[in-house]
C-alpha cells in the first residue's frame, strides 16, 4: 500500500498527497474558493453536505481545485444494529458525485434503536465488538466500493470487560476486512492520558502497512474531581507534548498524508494553515520516510 | 457480563439523562466516579445538540434568550432525541415541542416563529430540482388541466400564521435597528419560504394564493386547488395564478392525473 511516490495508493487510483492539509470547515469556504489559497488537500464531514443547495455546490468547486477526503461521523461501525441502509446510500451518492481520493471513519458507535447520540462513543473491545464491527465495516467498503480508512477514537473510560488493547483490535480489524486505519496521534495522547497507557508502546503497536492518514488537533484540559482529563475539543494549537508523538509517529509508521482539524473556536484560515506547515516541516525533516513500512 | 446491545442500550439511556446503574456498572472508574466519566460524554452530546439548536433557531433564541433556549433545547434533546447523523436535519419538531412546553406556552408567537425559522432551514438544504419547462404541457389535452397535478419547488413552505411572524423575525436579525417594535395587533400573516439562489427567503402571499399554493403542494390536482382559493376570493383569476407559478419556477415535475400524492 505505500507508494515510493508522493501518493499512497492501495488499488492504484488516487490518495492524497503526502503533506500536510487541513479539515475544511463552513466559515473559510469562501475564502478558501475565492482566494485560492496553497493547500495541499482538504478534508470533510460528508454529513453536512448530504442535502441540497449551496453547500454541495461549493463542494463540487471546491473538488475540482482540492484532493478531497470524506471523514465520516456518523456511519456507526461499532452500532450493533448495524449501519442505517438510508445514511449509507445518501453517502455513496455524495461519494459518487464528488469521488473523494479517501474515505475514513472512526472506531465508534453513535446509533442504537434508531436514536442517534451525535458522539463517538467508546466500544468495550471484546470479540463479540470486533465481529459487529467487521460486519458493519464490509457493508460500508461494498457498499462505497472502496477500501476505507478506521480510525482510533479518545477515549474517556475504559470498560470492565474489554481485553484486547485498541491498536490490536484495529490491526485484527484490517485483517479481516482489509480496511485500512487513520491514526489520530492527537487521540492516542488523549486516550493514553486519561486511561493511564503509553502511548509510544501503542504506536509501536499498529502496523505501519495499515496506516494511511495521520490526524493531528489540539485538546482541552479539564479537572474532574482533582484529576486531569484530556478532552478532544479540536479547539486550539498542536499540544507540544502531541507534536513529540507525531515525530515518533512518522519515525515508527513513515510519512503519511497529514491533517490539522480544527473544529471549535475556529480560528483565522491563515492560522490553520500555518499550523499545516508547521506539520509540513515534521514530515519534510523526517529522514528515513517509510523505513518501517516496508520492513513491516 | 453485559452484551455490546445491552450496553450500547444503557449508554443511550444513561447519556439522554435517564437511568446510569447500567452503565455505570459496565465501566471503570479509575480514580473517578463512572458517572463523572459518563457526563464527559453527556456533556458533548448536550452541548453540540444544543449548538445546532441555536443555529436552527437563532431568532427563538433571541426571542427568549440563550439561558431559557438552552434549557428548552435540554429538555427538547431529552424527549426528542435525533434519529440521524445529519445535524442540520435535527429539530423538525422543535416548533411543535414549544407550543408544549408549559414555561413558554404564553408567548403564542413562538412556536410559528420557529416554524417560519425552520422552513428557512430546510429551504436552504432542500434538493436541488430544475424547474420545469411549461412547453412540456403543451400536448396535454384541454379538458384534462383540471386533473392536472404539479410538483412544486422542494425548497417551497406555505406557512399560515395568526401573529405577525415576518415582522418578528426581520426586526430580530443581528443587523436590525434594535429600536423596532413589532405590534402584534397588526395580525396574522400567509407566507411562502422557499430557496432563491444560495438565499433561503420568505415573503407574504395574499389569502387565495396562498391557498391555491398551499393545495397544489399538498398534492391537490389544479380544479381543487382552485376551488380552495375561489372559496376565499371569488375573483381569483385562476389563468394568472397558474402563469404565475411558472413564471416563479414553482413546478419542477408534473403528473396528468391520477391519485392524489404527497410532495416532498
Amino acid at each position: 500500500m505505500v507508494a515510493g511516490g508522493e501518493l499512497i495508493t492501495d488499488d492504484g487510483s488516487s490518495g492524497v498527497p503526502v503533506a500536510a492539509g487541513i479539515g475544511l470547515r463552513p466559515r473559510h469556504v469562501e475564502e478558501i474558493l475565492t482566494t485560492h489559497p496553497a493547500i495541499p488537500w482538504l478534508e470533510i464531514h460528508p454529513e453536512n453536505y448530504l442535502g441540497g443547495g449551496p453547500a454541495g455546490r461549493a463542494l463540487e468547486q471546491m473538488r475540482r481545485d482540492y484532493p478531497l477526503s470524506f471523514h465520516a461521523v456518523g456511519l456507526s461501525l461499532g452500532s450493533v444494529d448495524g449501519v442505517d441502509p438510508r445514511h449509507l446510500k445518501r453517502l455513496r451518492v455524495l461519494a459518487e458525485r464528488i469521488e473523494p481520493a479517501l474515505i475514513s471513519e472512526h472506531l465508534s458507535w453513535s446509533t442504537t434503536r434508531g436514536v442517534y447520540l451525535n458522539h463517538l462513543l467508546p466500544l468495550p473491545y471484546t470479540e463479540e465488538s470486533l465481529a459487529v464491527v467487521c460486519r458493519n465495516v464490509d457493508q460500508v467498503q461494498t457498499a462505497l466500493g472502496q477500501r476505507v480508512l478506521v480510525e482510533n477514537p479518545s477515549l474517556y473510560l475504559r470498560f470492565r470487560y474489554s481485553p484486547i488493547p485498541e491498536p490490536e483490535f484495529l490491526n485484527e480489524l484490517s485483517r479481516r476486512t482489509g480496511c485500512g486505519l487513520l491514526c489520530d496521534v492527537n487521540n492516542i495522547h488523549v486516550t493514553a492520558h486519561n486511561l493511564g497507557l503509553d502511548p509510544v508502546a501503542y504506536l509501536k503497536t499498529l502496523q505501519p502497512a495499515l496506516v494511511g492518514e495521520i490526524h493531528l488537533a489540539g485538546h482541552a484540559r479539564n479537572d474532574a474531581d482533582g484529576q486531569t482529563i484530556l478532552i478532544d475539543d479540536h479547539g486550539s494549537r498542536v499540544a507540544p507534548d502531541v507534536w513529540q508523538l507525531f515525530s515518533q509517529a512518522l519515525a515508527f509508521l513513515g510519512r503519511r498524508p497529514t491533517l490539522i482539524e480544527w473544529d471549535t473556536d475556529i480560528p483565522a484560515l491563515d492560522l490553520l494553515l500555518d499550523e499545516a506547515h508547521v506539520a509540513e516541516r515534521y514530515l519534510t525533516d523526517e529522514p528515513s520516510g517509510d523505513r518501517r513500512a516496508h520492513a513491516a | 457480563m453485559l452484551t455490546l446491545r445491552e450496553i450500547q442500550a444503557a449508554f443511550s439511556r444513561a447519556l439522554l439523562g435517564g437511568d446510569e446503574t447500567l452503565a455505570s456498572a459496565a465501566v471503570l472508574g479509575n480514580g473517578l466516579a463512572p458517572g463523572a466519566r459518563l457526563q464527559i460524554y453527556r456533556h458533548h452530546v448536550f452541548t453540540t445538540l444544543t449548538a445546532g439548536l441555536r443555529a436552527s433557531y437563532p431568532v427563538v433564541c433571541r426571542l427568549v434568550d440563550g439561558r431559557f433556549f438552552d434549557y428548552a433545547a435540554d429538555h427538547y434533546i431529552r424527549s426528542h432525541p435525533p434519529r440521524g447523523p445529519c445535524l442540520f436535519e435535527y429539530g423538525a419538531s422543535f416548533p411543535e415541542f414549544l407550543a408544549e412546553f408549559e414555561p413558554c406556552r404564553h408567548l403564542q408567537y413562538l412556536p410559528d416563529v420557529a416554524r417560519l425559522e425552520w422552513a428557512l432551514n430546510a429551504a436552504i438544504h432542500a434538493d436541488d430540482v430544475e424547474p420545469l419547462d411549461p412547453a412540456q404541457l403543451r400536448g396535454l389535452p384541454e379538458d384534462s388541466l383540471a386533473l392536472l397535478m404539479l410538483r412544486l419547488d422542494p425548497s417551497l413552505t406555505i406557512l399560515s400564521s395568526r401573529w405577525p411572524i415576518d415582522r418578528i423575525v426581520r426586526a430580530n436579525q443581528p443587523e436590525a435597528d434594535p429600536g423596532i417594535v413589532v405590534d402584534l395587533a397588526v395580525g396574522g400573516v400567509q407566507l411562502e419560504v422557499r430557496r432563491i439562489g444560495d438565499d433561503a427567503v420568505f415573503r407574504a402571499l395574499d389569502p387565495p394564493t396562498s391557498a391555491f399554493r398551499r393545495a397544489l403542494a399538498e398534492g391537490h390536482c389544479l380544479e381543487e386547488a382552485a376551488a380552495t382559493a375561489l372559496a376565499l376570493d371569488d375573483s381569483f383569476d385562476l389563468a394568472a395564478a397558474f402563469q404565475a407559478l411558472f413564471a416563479e419556477h414553482l413546478p419542477v415535475d408534473f403528473a396528468p392525473s391520477g391519485s392524489r400524492r404527497e410532495n416532498g
